[in-house]
């Protein structure tokens, strides 16, 4: 079974092209211009280069988040408008879980850091075993402040395996809460990738077996409606008085 | 390098001899549009479904929340725009889209949607200027409009007035230094406790009043210029407002209404009057949200008349945002082989050039 997958939940436009789990064909581009810019153009490029077309492709996989609002969002557009053309299922996956294959096979916990400003990461725990297909999820994807999650990693008193691309401005930080108990791995391995999507889709496919409809996944409401539901509290606590 | 830097304009060719179906796509604030659209002339399906409800509750159009709402509506809608249609995507001659000016995260979902779909299907790809849409929504009731002429394009967010010598060779004459018209009526309502959108609430309200109640001024700037401001006369307003309140008293807001709506539709009419003596023209196109005002119309309507000059206005549901006027600019754009390469991106704040 042919499949493409879309990763624009971070600064990295992720493109590949894998049959049954199996990579074929991957764009990576991490430089100034805009998902917008180079989505449809890296796709018609790995099309090409592999020498497959749109038409034998079987199924259509994108990261849904959490990570940028607006990447998000034009990750999910592209490969439903492709779907909807082409008529072929589609698979929605979580860019935390997609970034645990990027420490498939380590013994240390597998923490992704993703970029949630406001002095936060969106991110989870995950722990590989040996002889297992899929990674463990101890920790369930969340957005939380830096402080807070590292100071909960401490206590945990275990090796931990850092990925995802709040990683670079992380390290210093990191590596002062958690010492020698953190371990950090290069870039080119710790930023999302096509090869990371295309795993991540292919055990999701086998799951569901038929396609599922794809949302956005945020974590965080808009300000606009954290805003407004504060408000909204704080009216009706000073009515009760 | 060929993949990269190809455009769209793939298979134009090979379907030049048939029908021209234009699928458009319109997603730059607050409504998710599609529309198909048939030899410029025949609109098969429009489907528009709006968010105002909810931005109600937040006074306002949210960005993050009009993108996420676009993002979960847009393939439904169009799906059900070629459905209601009875049409598939192999159908299609090309797909137009709205890739400024708006909200830039609204813009993107419909932009990388669009491009995702005409990739797929084969299409060739069209970029929409949203402002110059508003103005082709006349050309879809109106096939038989005669160029040169003169558009007064008015909404929330812009007040033009544009020369068109023919399709697509236009030149901005006048523009607006501060708020669009549209900007002050929605800003006036508000403050008189109309709610939003203003606009209607201002037109509605302003039947019961008198229009000549407040002498509000009318700013025309330099006698020979054709640009608009209306931050001042809106300011107007407030302080009128401001003072009546500091002296305890309370005025009839509909006299206010009414009063700062006949201030508004004066100094657009007469601007464009300016403007067509100095043009010469024979046609005047009527576009954007607040073409739709009644006494806009009708004064335009009376003073055009006694020039004969010929006054053409989009029906009401084409002067919203809507996927139909986004299709009817795609249609001449395709006759003119305009398309745009795959690297589209949204241009939130596109304007005229
Ligand atoms: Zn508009």
């Amino acid at each position: 079974m042919k499949y493409l997958t879309i990763d624009t939940t971070t600064k990295v436009t992720a493109v590949a092209l894998a049959e049954d789990g199996r990579l074929v064909g991957e764009g990576f581009l991490h430089t100034t211009k805009t998902h917008s810019e180079r989505i449809i153009p890296m796709l018609d490029q790995l099309l090409t280069a592999t020498d497959w077309s749109l038409q034998e492709l079987d199924m259509i996989g994108v990261v849904r988040g959490p990570g940028s609002f607006t990447g998000i969002r034009i990750g999910i557009a592209t490969a439903q408008g492709l779907a909807q053309v082409l008529k072929l299922p589609m698979i929605g996956v979580v860019s935390l879980d997609t970034l645990a294959w990027a420490g498939l096979g380590r013994t240390e916990d597998i923490v992704p850091l993703l970029d949630a400003r406001k002095n936060e990461w969106y991110t989870a725990r995950y722990r590989w075993t040996r002889g297992e297909e899929k990674a463990e999820c101890l920790t369930p994807p969340q957005a939380l402040p830096k402080d807070q999650w590292l100071d909960q990693l401490r206590e945990l008193d275990r090796p931990i395996c850092f990925v995802g691309d709040a990683i670079a401005k992380a390290k210093g930080q990191i590596e002062e809460v958690l010492g020698e108990r953190a371990l950090i791995l290069p870039e080119y391995i710790n930023l999302p990738r096509g090869a990371y999507a295309v795993q991540a889709v292919w055990q999701r496919w086998q799951e569901t077996g038929v396609g599922e409809r794809v949302e956005p996944y945020y974590i965080r409401f808009s300000e606009a409606e954290v805003n407004w539901a504060k408000k909204e509290e704080a009216r009706r606590s000073e009515g009760h008085e | 390098m060929g993949g990269i830097a190809k455009g769209s304009e793939c298979d134009v060719m090979e379907k030049s001899n048939h029908e021209v179906i234009i699928l458009g796509i319109e997603t730059s604030c607050d409504e998710t549009s599609a529309a198909v659209l048939v030899n410029g002339t025949e609109l098969r399906s429009h489907v528009i479904s709006s968010q105002i409800m909810t931005h109600q509750k937040y006074g306002g159009v949210v960005p993050e929340i009009a993108s996420r709402e676009h993002s979960l509506h847009l393939q439904p809608v169009v799906q059900q725009a070629l459905d209601e249609a009875r049409m598939t995507f192999k159908d299609l001659s090309a797909i137009a889209v709205t890739y400024g000016p708006g909200l830039v995260g609204s813009l993107l979902v419909g932009v990388s949607g669009a491009k995702a779909m005409a990739y797929a299907a084969g299409v060739p790809l069209i970029g929409i200027n949203h402002l110059e849409a508003h103005i082709y929504a006349n050309f879809l009731p109106h096939q038989d409009i005669e160029f040169p002429l003169l558009a007064l394009l008015v909404s929330g967010g812009h007040t033009h007035l544009i020369f068109f010598e023919a399709h697509g060779q236009y030149k901005v004459l006048g523009r607006t230094r501060d708020d669009a018209a549209g900007e002050a009526l929605d800003k006036v309502a508000r403050t008189l406790g109309l709610g939003y959108p203003g606009g209607p609430q201002i037109q509605r309200i302003a039947q019961e009043g008198d229009a000549q109640a407040f002498k509000f001024p009318r700013a025309m700037l330099e006698p020979d210029s054709l640009d608009f401001s209306f931050s001042g006369m809106k300011s107007a307003v407030l302080n009128t407002l401001n003072s009546a309140r500091m002296r305890g008293e309370t005025l009839t807001v509909p006299d206010v209404a009414a009063s700062f709506q006949q201030a508004v539709v004066d100094v657009l009419v007469r601007k464009t009057m300016l403007a067509i003596k100095k043009t010469r023209v024979k046609t005047l196109l009527l576009a954007g949200g607040v073409a739709a005002n009644s006494l806009l119309r009708q004064t335009l309507s009376e003073t055009l008349g006694k020039e004969s000059v010929r006054l053409v206005y989009p029906p009401p549901i084409l002067c919203t945002d809507n996927g139909a006027m986004i299709a009817t600019a795609g249609y001449y754009h395709y006759l003119a082989g305009d398309f745009a390469p795959w690297t589209l991106n949204a241009v939130p704040g596109l304007s005229f050039t």
